[in-house]
């Protein structure tokens, strides 16, 4: 168990997903996802005294977006921290303020619209100029690269890598929060199929956290960081992730086989299913057959049910939290894990943990 | 509402950046304008050599201490095949890959050429093999990653 005097709750969440609903500004989009965490939660806004959020100015093609977006998730005169990462670093930072008692409740916020503009458009003018730039390479070719290593060293593997974008399909298609209609286009590159790509979405995720006891306790937190430059990463076993998964374990102080249920971040299939290998929930070379066949990894169907950088990880972490308060039986799960992914190939990682109270 | 069709306006960010390459950096690409040459730098902590070369190791967070010339030819890590028209680029399918050039310790990106595109699946079984390949210069060079591509030597894949 976390050995901090405080502990970070959560008190409830949503997810939003919609697409290309020009009903609805970006600020509408945010304040509707927010607004409705804090109902889940039974709370006002009055009941918070800071605000983290998980945003892009680039994807949300706004720059000082944060002026225009942070008041919309509720940050008018309130503390703001805004972080252009992964939507679970900024809940880990969130609980971090708990933890140090810096802050009774918080609400965690982070989204990505991309049907307003093209997150790939964004991550290749958003790469190195000198070396990366100038061919155009997107986070769905780091993607790509990844897969063509995983199919060099694993082949045969043709069967698992289809059974497991039918079974994420299928979770998806179950998945309340899911978008099902058709979005942006799936164009990849090769060796990654149309159905491996993530359906793009327009997401919205929020979590209200704080210091009084809850239904579900953030009992560990992990981050990592790899080398900047692409050529110099151990592309199969992401250990910027490894270390993320193995450092939130520790600070919740249990083993992965403690864990009853795995959210895990990718914008493609097997994005998600090397993350898997790299978590360690199957042997490397297993993670498709593992998306497949095993029913407590991604059961929200992941990248599938709708995706837009930078709001994942909060998402899979909403997921994860909202399984683990469902009503189940003596069998289900105690502690939850969920992955999150940072740009530029997922240089960074996090990993949160969660228990039932 | 009252039917009005919601107003949406188009957008367009088109700013100008002066990036500076540095040192480092500057030396890498006269070298490949200037001498056709790829050249690393030493981690003095591992002794890996890094390519393209750094001015500083991110793992061990110490300055490189010496340049090194790699070979031109080296190993396909990891390779993409690229279907989609961008400006500038060659037309659609092109390969782009990483390669670990023979004497370096990391891979560097660049278009892979020398394979059959005509059917993609055919074509990756060999990019799979990770192949050899070997760095041709074009004649006008300015200083650019562009200056070279990587060709796939056929007769040398690797198991």
């Amino acid at each position: 168990m976390n050995k901090t005097k405080n502990q970070a709750h959560i008190y409830g969440a949503a997810v939003e997903m919609s697409w290309m609903d020009a009903s609805q500004s970006l600020t509408d989009l945010i304040f509707s996802g927010v607004t409705a965490a804090l109902k889940d939660a039974d709370m006002t806004l009055e009941a918070a005294d800071s605000i983290v959020l998980g945003a892009s100015d680039l994807i949300d093609g706004r720059s000082l977006s944060s002026m225009v977006t942070a008041p919309a998730a509720g940050a008018y005169m309130k503390d703001e921290i805004r972080l252009s990462e992964d939507g679970l670093a900024a809940a880990s930072f969130g609980a971090a303020r708990i933890e140090a008692g810096e802050s009774q409740v918080t609400v965690v916020a982070a989204w990505g619209r991309a049907s307003e503009g093209d997150p790939l458009a964004v991550s290749r003018a958003g790469s190195d100029p000198f070396l990366h730039q100038p061919l155009c390479i997107s986070e769905m070719d780091v993607s790509a690269f990844r897969l063509s290593r995983w199919l060099g060293r694993y082949p045969d593997n043709d069967a698992s890598r289809r059974a497991a974008s039918a079974e994420r399909q299928r979770r998806a298609a179950g998945n309340p929060h899911a978008l099902h209609s058709v979005t942006a286009p799936r164009d990849v590159p090769y060796p990654l199929r149309e159905d491996e790509s993530c359906r793009w979405g327009d997401v919205v995720a929020a979590m209200v956290i704080g210091k009084a006891p809850g239904k579900v306790l953030i009992s560990g937190v992990g981050h990592g960081t790899d080398h900047a430059d692409l050529g110099e990463r151990d592309l199969l076993e992401m250990p910027a992730l490894r270390d993320a998964a193995r450092l939130s374990l520790d600070a919740a102080g249990i083993n992965l086989s403690d864990v009853g249920l795995f959210e895990i971040d990718g914008m493609t299939l097997s994005d998600e299913a090397l993350s898997a290998e790299a978590v360690g929930l199957c042997p490397a070379g297993d993670g498709f057959r593992a998306l497949a066949e095993r029913q407590d990894i991604n059961p929200s169907g992941g990248s599938e049910a709708g995706w837009c950088y930078p709001a994942m990880g909060l998402v899979r972490l909403i997921e994860a939290y909202q399984m683990l308060r469902a009503p189940q039986g003596p069998d289900g799960p105690r502690r939850a894990m969920a992955t999150g992914l940072g740009g530029g190939g997922a240089q960074t990682a996090t990993a949160i943990v969660l228990e039932k109270t | 509402m009252d039917g009005t069709e919601p107003l949406t306006i188009p957008g367009n960010w088109n700013f100008s950046y002066r990036y500076f390459a540095g040192d480092t950096a500057t030396r890498f690409f006269s070298e490949l304008r200037d001498n056709s040459r790829i050249m690393g730098t030493r981690n003095p902590v591992s002794g890996n050599v890094m390519v393209p070369a750094r001015t500083f190791s991110d793992a061990d967070y110490v300055e490189t201490t010496e340049w090194v010339e790699v070979s031109n030819e080296g190993k396909l890590e990891a390779f993409s095949i690229v279907g989609t028209k961008f400006p500038g680029l060659p037309d659609p399918p092109f390969v782009l890959g990483y390669v670990t050039l023979d004497g370096a310790d990391t891979a560097i990106l660049n278009h892979v050429t020398g394979v059959d595109l005509s059917d993609i699946e055919v074509a990756a079984q060999e990019l799979l093999k990770q192949p050899r390949v070997k760095a041709v210069f074009k004649d006008q060079r300015e200083g650019r990653i562009t200056d070279f591509c990587f060709e796939v030597l056929h007769d040398g894949a690797e198991k």
